[in-house]
This record gives structure tokens, sequence and C-alpha cells, in this order.
């Protein structure tokens, strides 16, 4: 239990540093967010009166408490933003009593949105997007990894390796073109781009961005786990499965597969983590409207509260994939567990 | 398991024959473009109502579709089909009633009095009164609403007053009847017409209210509306017929649907299949492929110049300070040369004006001349020799420049241009926004890019903005060459005032030259749409002022009508 809130207490410092440090290079980076509201062509008494109307008047130290007051605070527990003003732009997530705890991450300059809204709408596609990009990556890159090890220095060992260098080397772009050229475009199986509006619609267009992350990723899955395998089963204790008479699969998975998984887990539970900040490319070749896109054109614009909301949301994805991958070993490897 | 780990080696070499198949079939078959999707009726089609327009856009809607609020290139033409001004441009370029129904000008231009038509509807059904003219110009102009092109009316009279939230009304804006009103100004300006024609007073249905809120749903009294469930951000814009709008039998679309975020590859593949009506993001390799298709040649436009490009150098600092440097480099850059990095969107541009405003046709601006160029270096006291490539400006000069395709390109050949006569100039590349507020602020860098979008197709939208005195400023200046020439200061303030367009002509010509000669800028291309169409699009032109203008479009798609009786799309 100590072990445990002493990581989140760690997860909480490191969430504040990287939105601090974020904010100091948005404000203090040239560029003018009013002016980017307003048009490159809006005359200057416009621009300031911008200005003002978004709050960005105000000192940089002001504009940062103001942030972190609002973040997390206590508010009505029905929100009404036309009555009231001031939480207009609130998110209730814990119900108490007549309050709530609300979270509010400002409203965005560019778009005239609550963030949260934003942030809301966008994560859950990214969450699936990322997902379903990880389980490509995994599917492929430990199947083809452990075929690869299981048949070291074979033909279908050095074609694995090889593609997986092409995998590594090809910018998810490409990788994305590719797809989309001989999936939607020649062969017509999938849709070329876009989210679709019903479920079916939505899991159709999933596909493609899904295997354009799984194959970016399970490249570098397949070197992992077949470097990894090919140790391993050089190892005494597989030579002694193998003197048993234990079938080759079973050798593999159980005595080789299984103690190959740490490194492993580490790697997923980063991978993962930087994931749900939004696979920027993906998500734009793919009109994928998650996390990604959001974050890019917020950048692009100067979208201060935008930015700020998507590097909370990364820090804490990225944060909470470690926790998760820390709890992890302790599952998988006993020495992990009797040293906790 | 067992089989598959023990499968024999050559399968390997058969999965990569298998995946090379795989990926060169479909890919091996990109060469030919597909026969444009026929009309039905041919080029003689007459105009029939229904179908939708499909659209896609390579962005999204930044701000959103109120007329006040902040506009961008996509939402300006979806604001022009939602709202129709009291006045409008024609396509020619001329101010012509659109909800008046027709104007007078008293107290030697300092009065607009306009005659609103009679039984206009809006799209919340009620009818179109002079009140709904002052109060949309009042909710426009108010301190609260984010207006970012407000202070273009700083000329109304009570302007000042009702900004500063010191007056309840605007006093210039004068309800003389139910269907007149007034617009009173503090002095003449003969290019009040042409900011009327802006979309920004645009009359707004009642439900607007007085002031701006993000809650409202955009409603005026253009051809198509919104509905409430038009709008999926980041996602589908789509507008449906107004079919109370004021001229008859217009608009022929039954709607217009936009889809955002839709990159080039993905447009083109869906125009060649038939579900884009109307191609507008393609990349420059395929314009020309389809311009090289005599199926498809035909169907591309080609919109006006909207846009002026040139190369603004800071008068302020060295070495352009010197006038005959930056005469050298506006004779040094090769134009023809620039125009060929995407040749189906720019076009040689020699003077300030952009082409649909030149009206001297002998006058010869800036042109390419090595070497005049070279004599200009001369004279400004630093020669070059092109034999033994000695002289000229000794020192290299930061040349700023933000990441965006078509400028990076042009930027180079700039820079191989001036090394021809001795100037040397190394890159900053910067984000737009940091490219903006460094290229804006005073003394922050000698030479960038300019690029100056036409605010409403008048040359005052170019000189007020980039070449007087009143648009320098510490920060923000859109002077960017920061210079200053009280001739010219003066040759603007007359012709603001000047209502004789034939006089007004001729002081701005005599601006252009001036700006040509001391080059503040040196004008290189101006830039316009390329729009590929299908070839049952019918009434379809690049307006040449709007982003999009579809309300005499219509479709007449083969198989069209046949769907239509089957009640469903064909197969």
């Amino acid at each position: 239990m100590r072990h445990l809130l002493r990581r989140l207490g760690w997860s909480v410092f490191v969430v504040w540093g990287v939105v601090s440090i974020a904010f100091v290079v948005n404000t203090f980076v040239p560029g003018d967010p009013a002016r980017m509201v307003a048009g490159a062509q809006a005359r200057p008494a416009d621009v300031e009166r911008i200005r003002q109307q978004l709050g960005l008047g105000d000192p940089a130290l002001v504009q940062y408490a103001h942030f972190w007051r609002r973040l997390v605070h206590v508010g009505p527990g029905v929100i009404d933003g036309k009555a009231d003003p001031a939480h207009a732009n609130c998110a209730a997530v814990l119900p108490l009593g007549a309050s709530a705890v609300h979270i509010d991450l400002g409203r965005s300059a560019q778009k005239r949105q609550p963030v949260v809204d934003l942030v809301a709408t966008r994560w859950p596609r990214t969450f699936v997007l990322a997902l379903a990009g990880m389980l490509v990556q995994l599917l492929l890159g430990l199947g083809t990894g452990v075929f690869a090890a299981a048949r070291r220095g074979s033909w279908l060992d050095r074609f694995l390796v090889g593609t997986s260098l092409l995998g590594i080397s090809a910018p998810t772009f490409l990788i994305a073109l590719v797809l989309q050229f001989v999936f939607a475009r020649g062969l017509g199986w999938l849709p070329l781009d876009g989210f679709g509006t019903t479920l079916g619609e939505h899991a159709r267009c999933l596909v493609l961005p899904a295997l354009t992350l799984g194959v970016y990723g399970a490249a570098y899955y397949t070197r992992l786990v077949r470097d990894e395998m090919v140790v391993l089963l050089q190892q005494d204790w597989v030579r002694t499965a193998r003197a048993k008479g234990l079938s080759p699969a079973r050798v593999v998975l159980r005595h080789g597969l299984r103690n190959a998984l740490l490194p492993i887990v580490t790697a997923v539970g980063l991978d993962f983590g930087a994931l749900m900040g939004g696979a920027v490319v993906t998500e734009t070749v793919f009109r994928w409207p998650g996390l990604g896109e959001l974050s890019v054109r917020a950048l692009l614009d100067r979208d201060g509260p935008v930015i700020l909301a998507c590097v909370v949301v990364t820090s804490m994805a990225i944060v909470a994939a470690n926790v998760v991958v820390d709890a992890l070993y302790t599952r998988l490897d006993p020495r992990v567990r009797s040293a906790s | 398991m067992r089989s598959i780990l023990t499968t024999p080696d050559a399968l390997a070499p058969a999965l990569a024959i298998a995946a090379a198949a795989l990926l060169a079939a479909p890919l091996g078959c990109d060469r030919a473009l597909p026969s444009p999707t026929a009309s039905s009726q041919g080029t003689e089609a007459a105009p029939q109502q229904g179908g939708t327009m499909h659209l896609a856009t390579f962005g999204d809607l930044r701000g959103g579709l109120d007329p006040v609020g902040t506009v961008d290139g996509i939402s300006l033409g979806a604001i022009h089909l939602i709202f129709a001004g009291l006045v409008d441009y024609d396509d020619h370029v001329r101010v012509v009633p659109e909800l008046a129904e027709r104007w007078d000008i008293d107290d030697g231009g300092r009065t607009y009095r306009f005659v609103l038509r009679t039984g206009v509807t809006m799209q919340d059904g009620t009818e179109l009164t002079a009140d709904d003219v002052k109060r949309s110009a009042e909710r426009a102009l108010h301190p609260s609403t984010p207006d970012p092109n407000a202070s273009a009316f700083t000329n109304l009279a009570g302007y000042e007053a009702y900004a500063g939230g010191k007056a309840e009304h605007l006093a210039g804006v004068v309800v003389e009847g139910r269907y007149v009103v007034a617009f009173h100004l503090d002095k003449p300006d003969s290019t009040f017409p042409q900011l009327l024609a802006m979309h920004t007073l645009r009359p707004t249905c009642k439900t607007a209210g007085d002031r701006y809120s993000e809650a409202w749903l955009a409603c005026g009294a253009g051809p198509f509306k919104l509905l409430p469930d038009g709008w999926q951000r980041g996602t589908t814009l789509r507008l449906v017929r107004h079919d109370g709008y004021f001229r008859p039998g217009r608009p022929y679309l039954d709607a217009v649907e936009w889809t955002f975020n839709m990159q080039a590859l993905a447009q083109r593949v869906r125009f060649e299949r038939g579900e884009l009506d109307l191609a507008r993001d393609l990349t420059g390799a395929d314009e020309r492929r389809f311009l090289a298709d005599p199926r498809w040649k035909g169907l591309g436009a080609m919109g006006a110049d909207k846009t002026i490009y040139g190369e603004s150098m800071n008068t302020r600092m060295r070495p352009f300070d010197n006038v005959e440097i930056r005469r050298a480099v506006a004779a040094a850059i090769d134009r023809d040369h620039q125009v060929l990095v995407q040749p189906s969107r720019m076009s040689v541009l020699t003077q300030a004006l952009p082409l649909m405003l030149q009206d001297d046709p002998s006058f010869a601006g800036q042109r390419y001349d090595y070497p005049a160029a070279l004599e200009h270096m001369r004279k400004a006291g630093y020669p070059y020799d092109p034999a033994t490539q000695t002289g000229g400006w000794p020192r290299p000069i930061e040349y700023l420049i933000y990441d965006q395709g078509l400028n990076v390109y042009t930027a180079q050949l700039v820079q191989q241009d001036l090394a021809k006569i001795g100037i040397h100039i190394f890159f900053k590349m910067l984000s737009w926004a940091a490219f903006l507020s460094i290229q804006q602020r005073a003394n922050a860098s000698p030479m960038s890019q300019g690029n100056w979008t036409l605010d409403y197709p008048d040359p005052s939208s170019i000189f007020d903005p980039l070449f007087t005195t009143a648009a320098l400023a510490p920060e923000g200046s859109y002077n960017t060459a920061f210079y200053s020439n009280p001739r010219l200061d003066d040759l603007v303030a007359r012709a603001h005032l000047e209502m004789d367009e034939t006089a007004r002509r001729a002081l701005y010509r005599e601006a252009n030259a001036i700006v040509c000669d001391e080059a503040p800028w040196a004008f290189t291309y101006g830039h316009h749409t390329f729009e590929m169409r299908q070839a049952y699009v019918h009434g379809f032109a690049p307006h040449p002022v709007w982003p999009l203008d579809v309300s005499g479009v219509w479709l007449d798609r083969a198989g069209q009508a046949l769907e239509h009786a089957l009640g469903g799309p064909l197969p």
C-alpha cells in the first residue's frame, strides 16, 4: 500500500512537472495566440479586443495559477453554463451531496468549446485506436517473433527479421498510404478514411489505422521477442524441458515466451501510454478524430488550453501505464513479488 | 502449432512473393485516371432541382458559422451560403444589390441609404426589415463580440462610443422606415459598399438576438440553411436549401455537404470514384495528371488571384534601407521561373495589384531584368561581378520563412536568383504563429516572404494595410516592410474620399507606380484556387471573391433520375 501511495505521489509530481514545462514553453515561444484566433489579417485593435476576451491579457503567472486552481475544484452538483458562467467549462466528475468535484480544462480559443468536452469526446476514440493498434502489434509482433526464434537461422527467420526491418524503417504515413491503396482503393474492402456514424462503421473505419499502428509497432516487437527468445531457448531449463519430451510448442510458449514477457510488458506499457497521446500521423491520414489530430491543430494554432489538456491526458496515460506495468511485474515474476 | 513451427523453409519465399503480389496488384493499376462520371443530358443540360453536392476540405472549420466570429476560408464559404448581404460582389467583382433593392449616396459620400427588397424571408420564417439590419450591425460591432473585422467600420458615425461601451446603440446606423436603413459615416468613403459586401454586417435572424452567443444556430437570408444537427464538429457540415430564398427557383441543390480534414490522397480517390462532386485540394502532381487528360481537362477551373505574394524587405534595416538594393532584388527575381512550382495555382505578379484589379495593361511594374539588377547593385555601392563572383552585399541576410510547401520552394528560387547579384540569404524556418509574430515586429527581420489576401476586391485592401504609414506598429504591423512615404499616404487617403471611380483609379495607379519603384516588396506571384468538377456538375465557376458559391449549381448525374425513381442509390 505504501509502495502504491509513493508511486501515486510521484505520478502527481510528474504530471505537474510536465504540464508546467508545457505551460512555460507555450507561453514564451514566439507567437500570439490572440492573433491566431483573430486571423493573420485581423487589425491590431481587433486582435487586442479578442486577447482581452480570451483572458490572454493577464500575466503568465496569473494564467498559470488560474489553470491549476480551476483544474480540480468543488462546484455545484448540476452545471448550468448559462445561469452560472463560472462553471460553464466544467464537467462534474464526482458527486458530493449537492456539490460535485469539477474538472475545468478551460475553453478552446479556436474551437470555442469547453476543452473538457473536446477531450471527453476524443479521448475514447484515441483509447480504442491505441488498444486496437496495440493488439495488432502484439499479435503480429509476438507471433512473428516466436516463429523467428523457433526457426532461428532459417528462411522464415530471415524473412521475418528482414520484414520487421522494413516495418521499423518505413514511416507510418507510408504504411498508411500503402494500406489505403491496397485495401481501400485497390480491393475496396475497407473505407479509405473517416470515423463512421454507426458501431459497424466505426469498426470498419478502425481497421486500417489500427493495422497501420500495428504493422509499424509489430516490427519492433518482432525483433524484441525474437532476440529475447533466442537467448532463452538456449538455456538449460529449456533443454531440460525438451529432454522431458514436451512438445516444441509447449517448450517455446511455456518455457520461452513466458520468461521473455518482462521486457515486453515494459515496452508495451510505455508504447501504450505514448499512443494515448494520440497517434498524430495515423489519425490525420485516416481522419480519425482523436487526441492526436486535436493536439497538432492546437499546437499550430497556439490554442493554449487545448495544448495543456492534451499534455495532462498524455502524461497521465503514460504514468498510469507505468503503474500498471509495475503491477504486472509482480504477477509475472515471483522474484519481484517476493521482494515487494 | 507443431506443424506451423516445423513448416518447410520453402514457405518463406512463397510468403514474400504473395505479399509483394498483394501490394503490387492494386498499385499497378494506378496509372490511368478513370473517366469522369457522366452527365445524363450532357453539356446542354437544363437546370434541375435536387441532389446533394459533396465537397471535402483538407482543413476544418476553425471558428464557427457566425459572420461576426472568427472565420477562415472554409467557414467563409459556408457563411456566404447561409447569410445574404445588403450588397454583394458579382462575377466581375462589382458591388451589386442583394437584399437591398437599391442604394443612394448622400452628403458627399457620408451617407449610404439602402432600400431593402420587400418580402425577403429569413431562415427562421420572419421577414427581413431595416430593424434586422441595425440589430445585426450592432451585434457585430458590440465590444463583447469577437469580431476580427469590427475595426474596418471605425468610420461609422458613433462607432468609437459604441465599441467603447459608452453608447447603447450605434448612432451611425439609422432605421428610416420598415425597409429603409441609412449608414452615416464620419468621413466620405468610396469603399464603404465594399466593406458592406463583406460577411461581417450581413443580416442575421431575430434568433441571433442583440449580442453574440456561441450557442446560436447560424441563421440568415442566404440560399442554404443550417439545421440543428447539420454541423458535426471536426467531421461534416450539411446545409440544406432555404425554400424561402428571395431569388425564385434558387438554389437548385437540396443540400451541400462538406467533409473536413480529408487528406489530398483521399480526396482524389473519392473524386475519381464520383463520391465528391468537386475536388479542391488536389496536389500539384494530381492537378497536372487531370489537366493532361483530355477527358478531364475541360472540367478544371482556376479561380481569380486573391492572394499576392512577394519578398518583403524591411526598409528600416540594412541593407534594405537602401532603395537601390530593393530595386536590385525586384529586378533579380525571375517570376516566370517561380510560377513553374505550381502552374495551376500561380501566376506572375509584377505589381501590387492582383490581376483582377489591374486596369493599366501598359504598366510594366517590376520585371525580371538581370542587367538592370546588377546596375542597381552598382548604384547601391555594392557592385557584383558575375564572372568572378565577387562583390555584392558582404554579409548573409536572414530570410524568415514558415514551413508550408509552396513557400519553401519559392524561397529557394529567390535564394538562387539573389545569389546571382551578390546577395546571399539564409533561411530561418518557423511555425506560422512564430513567423507572424517576428515578421510583424519592428527591426526584427530584414527580409521575409510577404503574402496578403484581399479582404475585399479593391486596391485599398492592398495599399492601406501593407504600405501606408498608418499601418505601422511596433508589434503586429501589417506593413511588414515598415515602409513610409508621405506621397503614397496622401494618394491612398485621397482615394478613399474620391467618389469618382475614374479619378480614384488614377490615384491608385500612381500609388502602384510608387510602390513598384521603391520596392518595399518585390512582388512575385499571385495565388488562386484550382477546382476540378465532375461532368454532371453544371453552373459552377469559381467566384472571384467567395471561396464557394453554389447558389446557381445543379447536378445532372447519369442514373440520378433512375436512382430517384427507385428511392435510393444505385448499387
